[in-house]
């Protein structure tokens, strides 16, 4: 795969949807390619989180800790980015991922997707208004969720 | 040692100087032979009579003899020269000679300072007078009595020849000496005192620039650099005033004396001429006397120059001497004596007192003992006088008043031999020595040579021939190629055993995995370990076994493969595939050197680079043309970095326009070709790497090995089965390259490295591997808690009767009590002082003294 294709996989990613080609591609061109056999962990739950990851293709799975070991709670798959809390505020990962099947990943770390996001304020202005819609749209889930919960 | 110059020549060189001043004055009768012959050629062989002439009982016709007379001139001429040659080559030895003589013994004599003297001498200003301030005395040694004698002799000649023509006309020829000899001493003395200012301005600044280089992290902290600068260009104008006035002082001499010399003349012709009317002289005789004055002033000339380089010379000598000579400087059996006396006893302070020269470094009327074999504290905080104490005990420096003795050994009275071999001394400003760690380690081992190289032919004929100089320059005789490791006092029977020992003390204190890191990172020479090479062969096919077979290492590494293009290497390590056996030529270097560029010129692959490196760049400038410099983005992950922008658009410019005139420089091309060669592809995935490419790279690669690679001594080719030298040993056993697509892959891999290498039992031999890094000037490229341990083994690894530590492992964390402890185990029956500022550390210690403002407060 070349730069070329990867921007193609980021340009599906939602977080990057509204970002010009030759941002994305100095995105693409900065972060790491990794692959992940079956079974790798990207990630485990409560260590420090420094980079974002993109998946280009494969899935990994979502596991949390719980009293009886860990649990898988969801899958993320091809063109999503999973870890980007963790490069926006420091917080430790809120889950472990695995990968379930090969994959290939975009790794960005924390300290030059910063940077970007310095450099070039309309991909800010991008992952605050996700994110914002994310916000909106959990607050609503949430009262809905409350109302279920006052309603039943 | 001799305060004047000439007293320093004659007593080292009388001999030399009279055979000079011997060979100088039988040189004189060939010079006047050399004089005369001409005129009796002309005179009797070609305009005289009366031939033939008997010489020797043979009878000579005219062209005979012409032949004869000029066949003795040119043989004469022969003669002079070669003993004019030989008198300067002989000056020339004693001069280097003694000038060697004189530096070393300026250089023993800074090793027989006392300590404290170093206190008021920097190194700044003891370092040129030994290198350049005594260089002007060689060149003047062998002149010092040959050339007052020989040319003074000439001037009494022709002064006494003039004298004897006319007593008016000798006093008028020597009526200008009186004046001169008045004068020009008194200008030059305000010149010696100048140059006593002189040198000692030039040390200052020597020692101005020594300190802003030590100090230089300071004067940046501190945003100093103009007081600096402003300190150094006012000395720099006082050096200016000083010669300033020398020379002009200088000048007004040879002024003066060319203008008396010139107004002899006058009175030659005024009295002369008065004295030829008046019928009292001939004039042939006044000629003779103005043609004699002539030959007069060529004497005098070099008499006065030798004066003033006289009194030069002898200013810098003085100048450098007088530093050399403090009065309680050590004697000098102290350094050279080997004698070595046991020093088995109790150590005992009697009453003694000792003053530093400073508040804080004083010890009063201290007595305590410590028995033989037991371990004890000295503490107190820093100007508790500790450290005094300390070193006292060790005899480094001497007490002022009272006695120290180890049974009955009075410290003060024995030499470094004893000193430096029954007292290991580690205080806590340590000093590692620029060179390698071995060096470093063995250091305290290093008293004397031992055992002697064996020399034959051509090489031992060089060792005679420097024994025989340093015999002559009372240097010493001491072989540096000698082993001078003294396995038996460290109670090793073998070099292995010695590296065992260290590594067990090395272990002891921690420093075993920072010299195993060290020991990775170092390169080592095949031949000279045949098996450990094979041990790291060994390695590392069990390493690409392991990598082959197991699924969690799979993928982990790419290793080189002939016939395998490395995606995680850059393209000049998968074009090349070697690499230079000069491990100082890095491979960034490799595409300029003559044999590669014909290669690639040859192979029009130069051309082929150049375009993947267009690319490159055009694709860099496109990345990064928006990203502000500041972002640090550019620097880390492009390969251009900021300044170079400008650069490369102008190159691509140029490189996209064909016709442009000028077109690319040489220069341009190798910029291009050298982005080419930096790609990594499985990093940088910018499409340029082509499959067709990839092959392209590697038939290159065949062709490169087979036409530039093979018998050519200056490249190693990769090869799996080979120890390849200029590699480091680490990256001799993994034999390729971590992915640098898979997360961590270096750091699991190094993880399965050790593992196997623990296995193998190949960590010593790694580690005395590391033995043989070089640590950097001074250490530098070890840290301070690296070099304290260092030092820390090299006296413990003396293996002396007395150990002193001096703020050594004083560290409360549970690394440093375990070391202590693994001290006293390791000194254990042996006497051992361990100076802290923590009585909680020293109440670990069975005995103790409390110090505190020079006197002991408290004991236990």
């Amino acid at each position: 795969m070349t730069l070329e294709t990867e921007v193609e996989a980021l340009r599906k990613v939602p977080l990057f949807h509204g970002i010009d080609e030759t941002k994305l591609r100095l995105l693409a061109f900065i972060s790491d390619r990794t692959e992940y056999p079956a079974g790798e962990r990207l990630c485990s739950q409560g260590e420090e989180g420094d980079c974002a990851f993109i998946i280009l293709s494969g899935d990994a799975d979502v596991l949390v800790h719980t009293p009886e070991g860990e649990k898988k709670v969801a899958q993320v798959s091809e063109n999503s980015i999973v870890g980007e809390i963790a490069i926006l505020c420091d917080v430790p990962r809120t889950a472990t991922l695995v990968a379930a099947n090969n994959m290939d990943v975009l790794t960005v770390s924390k300290d030059d997707f910063l940077k970007l996001l310095k450099e070039f304020p309309d991909i800010s202005l991008e992952v605050m208004r996700t994110l914002a819609l994310r916000l909106e749209r959990t607050t609503r889930d949430l009262a809905d969720a409350r109302r279920g919960a006052a309603g039943g | 040692m001799e305060k004047s110059l000439f007293s320093f020549i004659w007593k080292y060189s009388a001999r030399q100087q009279i055979y000079i001043l011997l060979v100088t004055v039988l040189s004189y009768p060939v010079v006047y032979v050399l004089l005369e012959l001409p005129k009796l050629i002309v005179n009797d062989a070609v305009q005289g009579d009366n031939f033939p002439r008997n010489i020797l009982g043979f009878d000579f016709d005219q062209v005979p003899y012409l032949l004869l007379l000029c066949f003795t001139f040119l043989g004469l001429v022969v003669v002079s020269n070669g003993l004019k040659f030989y008198l300067n080559v002989f000056k020339g030895r004693l001069g280097e000679r003694m000038l060697r003589r004189l530096r070393f013994e300026l250089f023993q004599r800074v090793l027989r300072f006392r300590l404290p003297h170093f206190r008021k001498v920097s190194s700044g200003e003891i370092i040129p007078m030994i290198t350049s301030e005594v260089e002007d005395v060689g060149g003047f040694i062998g002149e010092a009595f040959a050339l007052p004698a020989y040319q003074g002799g000439m001037l009494v000649v022709q002064i006494g020849f003039i004298f004897m023509q006319d007593p008016l006309l000798g006093l008028a020829a020597i009526s200008s000496y009186p004046i001169q000899g008045y004068v020009i001493p008194y200008l030059q003395k305000r010149v010696v005192i100048l140059s006593r200012q002189r040198v000692r301005n030039i040390r200052v600044i020597a020692d101005k620039v020594g300190e802003s280089i030590t100090g230089v992290a300071e004067i940046h902290a501190n945003d100093a650099a103009a007081w600096h600068s402003a300190d150094i260009s006012d000395r720099l104008y006082e050096n200016f005033r000083i010669r300033y006035e020398i020379f002009n002082r200088k000048f007004l001499i040879k002024f003066l004396n060319n203008f008396m010399n010139q107004l002899t003349p006058f009175f030659f012709y005024l009295i002369g001429g008065y004295l030829v009317i008046e019928g009292n002289l001939s004039i042939g005789a006044l000629l003779a006397v103005i043609a004699a004055y002539k030959d007069l002033a060529g004497p005098w000339k070099e008499l006065l120059s030798y004066y003033q380089m006289t009194a030069d010379v002898s200013v810098k000598y003085q100048t450098v001497v007088e530093n050399f000579d403090p009065p309680d400087i050590h004697e000098l059996d102290r350094l050279t004596s080997d004698e070595k006396a046991e020093l088995s006893g109790d150590l005992k302070f009697d009453n003694v007192s000792f003053s530093g020269g400073a508040a804080g470094q004083e010890v009063m009327e201290i007595s305590l003992t410590v028995p033989a074999g037991t371990a004890c504290a000295i503490a107190g905080p820093d100007g508790s006088g500790r450290s005094e104490v300390l070193q006292l005990a060790a005899g480094l420096v001497s007490p002022s008043s009272g006695k120290i003795c180890i049974g009955e050994h009075d410290l003060d009275k024995l030499t470094d031999s004893t000193l430096g071999r029954e007292i290991a001394y580690v205080g806590g400003a340590v000093h590692v020595w620029t060179g390698t760690i071995r060096d470093n380690l063995y250091y305290g081992l290093r008293h004397r040579p031992l055992i002697l190289p064996e020399r034959e032919g051509e090489a031992l004929r060089l060792y005679k021939r420097r024994v025989s100089e340093a015999k002559e320059t009372r240097n010493p005789l001491y072989d540096l190629e000698a082993v001078w490791d003294d396995l038996e006092a460290a109670g090793a029977d073998s070099i292995h055993t010695l590296d065992e020992k260290a590594l067990e003390l090395l272990e002891a204190v921690g420093l075993d995995k920072d010299i195993y890191r060290l020991g990775l990172q170092s390169r080592f020479d095949p031949s000279m370990d045949d098996t450990f090479a094979g041990k790291i062969l060994n390695v590392r096919k069990n390493l690409a076994d392991r990598i082959l077979h197991e699924p969690a290492l799979e993928g982990l590494v790419e290793l080189w493969h002939p016939d395998r293009f490395n995606a995680s290497a850059n393209l000049a390590d998968n074009l090349f595939f070697a690499v230079p056996s000069d491990p100082e030529i890095t491979m960034d270097q490799v595409p300029e050197m003559e044999e590669v560029r014909a290669f690639l010129t040859e192979t029009g692959l130069d051309e082929k680079l150049r375009k993947v490196g267009l690319k490159i760049a055009e694709t860099m400038l496109e990345l990064f043309s928006n990203v502000s410099g500041d972002s640090g983005l550019l620097g880390a992950y492009s390969f251009i970095t900021q300044d170079e922008i400008p650069e490369f658009e102008r190159i691509v410019r140029i490189a996209k326009s064909e016709q442009q005139r000028p077109g690319l420089t040489d220069a341009d091309r190798s910029r291009l070709r050298g982005l080419a060669f930096k790609l990594v592809p499985a990093r940088h995935r910018l499409g340029i790497m082509t499959d067709e490419l990839r092959d392209e790279v590697i038939a290159a690669r065949k062709r490169f090995l087979e036409t530039v690679v093979k018998d050519n001594s200056a490249f190693v080719a990769f090869d799996p089965d080979v120890y390849l030298p200029p590699l480091t040993i680490e990256d001799n056993l993994l034999f390729g390259r971590a992915r640098v697509d898979r997360r961590d892959a270096r750091r699991r891999i190094d993880d399965v490295i050790r593992t196997i290498v623990e296995e193998t039992g190949l960590r010593r031999p790694i580690i005395y591997a590391g033995f043989g890094y070089h640590v950097g000037v001074s250490g530098s490229r070890l840290s301070a808690g690296q070099r304290r341990r260092i030092a820390l083994v090299r006296g413990l690894l003396k293996n002396a009767k007395i150990t002193i530590l001096d703020d050594i492992a004083t560290g409360t964390t549970e690394d440093d009590k375990a070391l202590r402890r693994g001290l006293q185990e390791i000194l254990s029956g042996k006497t051992f002082l361990f100076g802290t500022s923590n009585a909680d550390i020293a109440a670990e210690f069975d005995q103790r003294f409390i110090l505190d403002q020079g006197r002991i407060s408290d004991k236990g």
